[in-house]
């Protein structure tokens, strides 16, 4: 599938500091790829050189196989919410949409139809300044919707969101993506990621960490296990070894399987004819891996221990 | 939840000055803060015209020997100059201000366009403003001075027509100059002070200079150049007042673009 997000090589330097360094990756249709890193990290700015907001150091940043600055109906080829607050508090949604609608002949019909999207239909005369920041991130999800563009970009969308509104905002990107558009979703919070994109693009400190499906990403770091209770350890490790697999032995005096199933483990135990007390599949957090690979690369991190632990499967949670 | 729509395809190949224009027009006039500083600029010139030449009537004849009424009813366009800078930065100030930049220029990302729609807009606004602002003043200076013995001062007079429409003109330009150092500047405070001080303070501090560079400053040349239809010594002639007024927008609007096309919002 042609890519219609390029970033190639881009970097920007703020003074002293690299915002964005030597960065490439590619965002295709009909999948969210979800933009992760920790704050500080560059994803805003490099939302703002794709949008032509930021004029990149050196390298470029290609939407449908152009520089944003050169597309002829920027609003109908891509949408973007960028700050929460990109609107004068004196206008009203409407005619802030209104205004926007101009610029890409976009009829005034279609100002009703996103506001009804987004679900703020009813303050539309309202002046955006008396807005909720949720409401404002709402207002700016319906510009970005405005001119029906195949590519949208949302930095940080559920920001101020309320439960309803970001299950709502997840569900949005996920149709928009189902759609065949190309969305590509900034957020720090990888519980929120994990839920909402098929692709990962992780920076850390400006740099490519990972560019990956949600699922590779998960598996290849920190990556699945079993985890066993046995009476019998040292057996059940000979075992396991000859089997092909790997051992990891957690403190708890549990065992941890890499590299076989639990379907694997378990016939091999009857196969073994080995005493197992507990028996359980084990996922690696999308956390975990994420805090694996960006441990070196997060700007400003508190003082407390960034290890990474397993969590079972079935407890899916609060990440 | 569906967000499927067919949109028109739009009848250009491209976007351009034309949409940029009629967004800048939209967003011009749908903040509050834009017709209380038009109804700033208007009542408040109309109030001081009304004032001081009001102080200027019914005197006795001798008192009018080189008594300028045109001159004197546009005595009030100093609060309108002030107001119509204050429009004129606005425009960008307020947007960069609110962040509205940032959607702005997603939607129209060619920097010089979405520049020119602004200044477009606004001088169009400006001019018009000035235009109805010192007709206005011209048929209130006669209203006030119609019973009081001044020299004749129609229309049809030499330089009187070129004082009211000229001055009006001068508002297109003040609120031109305003909008680039909105530009350059972006915040409306740094604007406003720039713009104070080269109206009003650069002609008192250059007073006490040797020279007469006063004569050159924006407000002495409209006040004493352009406004004037009785010629005094010691200002320049409404043409040269005019290239003047027209070099230094033009400079001020190049400064203007060399920042919003340089630095990024």
């Amino acid at each position: 599938m042609s890519s219609v997000i390029s970033v190639n090589s881009l970097t920007k330097q703020f003074g002293n500091a690299r915002a964005v360094s030597n960065l490439s990756f590619e965002v295709v249709p009909g999948v969210v790829t979800g933009f992760l890193g920790p704050n500080g990290s560059g994803k805003s700015t490099t939302m703002r050189m794709i949008m032509g907001l930021d004029t990149p150091t050196s390298g470029t940043a290609l939407v449908n196989g152009k520089p944003y600055t050169e597309l002829n109906w920027p609003l109908r080829e891509v949408g973007a919410l960028l700050d929460a607050k990109a609107f004068h508090p004196a206008r009203t949604a409407y005619s802030h949409l209104r205004c926007l609608a101009y610029t890409n002949d976009v009829p005034l019909a279609r100002v009703e139809q996103v506001l009804g999207i987004v679900g703020l239909t009813e303050v539309g005369t309202k002046r955006a300044g008396k807005f909720s920041l949720g409401m404002g991130q709402r207002l700016g999800i319906a510009g970005a919707l405005l001119g029906d563009p195949g590519v949208l970009l949302f930095d940080e969308p559920v920001n101020g969101l309320d439960p309803e509104g970001i299950r709502w905002v997840r569900n949005l990107l996920r149709s928009l993506a189902a759609e065949g558009r190309s969305v590509f979703v900034s957020s720090h919070l990888i519980s929120e990621m994990a839920l909402t994109a098929d692709r990962l693009v992780v920076i850390g400190r400006g740099a490519l960490i990972a560019d990956t499906t949600v699922r590779d990403f998960t598996a290849l770091n920190g990556g699945d296990a079993v985890r066993v209770v046995t009476p019998d350890v040292e057996s059940f490790v000979a075992a396991v070894r000859r089997a092909g697999g790997e051992v990891d032995l957690v403190p708890d005096d549990s065992v941890a399987v890499r590299g076989m199933t639990s379907a694997a483990v378990g016939e091999l135990i009857a196969r073994e004819r080995l005493i197992v007390h507990e028996l359980t599949p084990m996922r690696a957090s999308l956390e975990d891996a994420f805090m694996e690979l960006t441990r070196d690369a997060v700007e400003y991190r508190s003082g407390g221990s960034t290890g990474a632990a397993l969590v079972g499967s079935g407890g899916e949670g609060e990440l | 939840m569906t967000t499927i729509t067919v949109l028109p395809a739009p009848r250009s190949s491209r976007y351009g000055l034309r949409q940029a224009c009629r967004a800048e027009w939209a967003k011009l006039f749908s903040i509050r803060s834009t017709w209380w500083t038009l109804f700033v600029t208007v009542v408040g010139t109309l109030v001081v015209t009304a004032l001081s030449t009001a102080s200027a009537a019914h005197h006795q004849p001798g008192w009018y020997q080189g008594f300028d009424p045109t001159n004197q009813s546009m005595s009030g366009l100093a609060i309108g100059a002030l107001a119509i800078g204050v429009l004129g930065a606005l425009v960008f100030t307020s947007e960069y201000g609110s962040g509205t930049i940032r959607s702005s220029m997603a939607a129209t990302p060619r920097r010089l366009e979405f520049l020119l729609a602004k200044l477009l807009v606004v001088g169009a606004v400006a001019l018009a403003v000035g235009e109805v602002l010192t007709f206005s003043c011209f048929a209130l200076g006669h209203a006030i001075l119609g019973s009081s013995p001044v020299p004749s001062w129609s229309l049809t007079d030499p330089g009187v027509l070129r004082s009211v429409v000229g001055s009006g003109v001068t508002i297109g330009l003040l609120g031109l100059m305003g909008a680039a150092i909105g530009a350059a500047v972006r915040r409306t405070a740094g604007a406003m002070g720039i713009y104070v001080a080269l109206l009003f303070l650069l002609p008192i501090l250059l007073a006490k200079m040797p020279g007469n560079l006063v004569r050159f400053t924006p407000l002495i040349i409209i006040a004493n150049s352009i406004a004037a239809v009785v010629r005094h010594t010691g200002f320049v002639s409404p043409v040269v007042g005019f290239v003047l007024l027209a070099c230094y927008t033009v400079a001020l609007i190049l400064l203007g673009v060399v920042v919003v096309t340089r630095r990024d919002p």
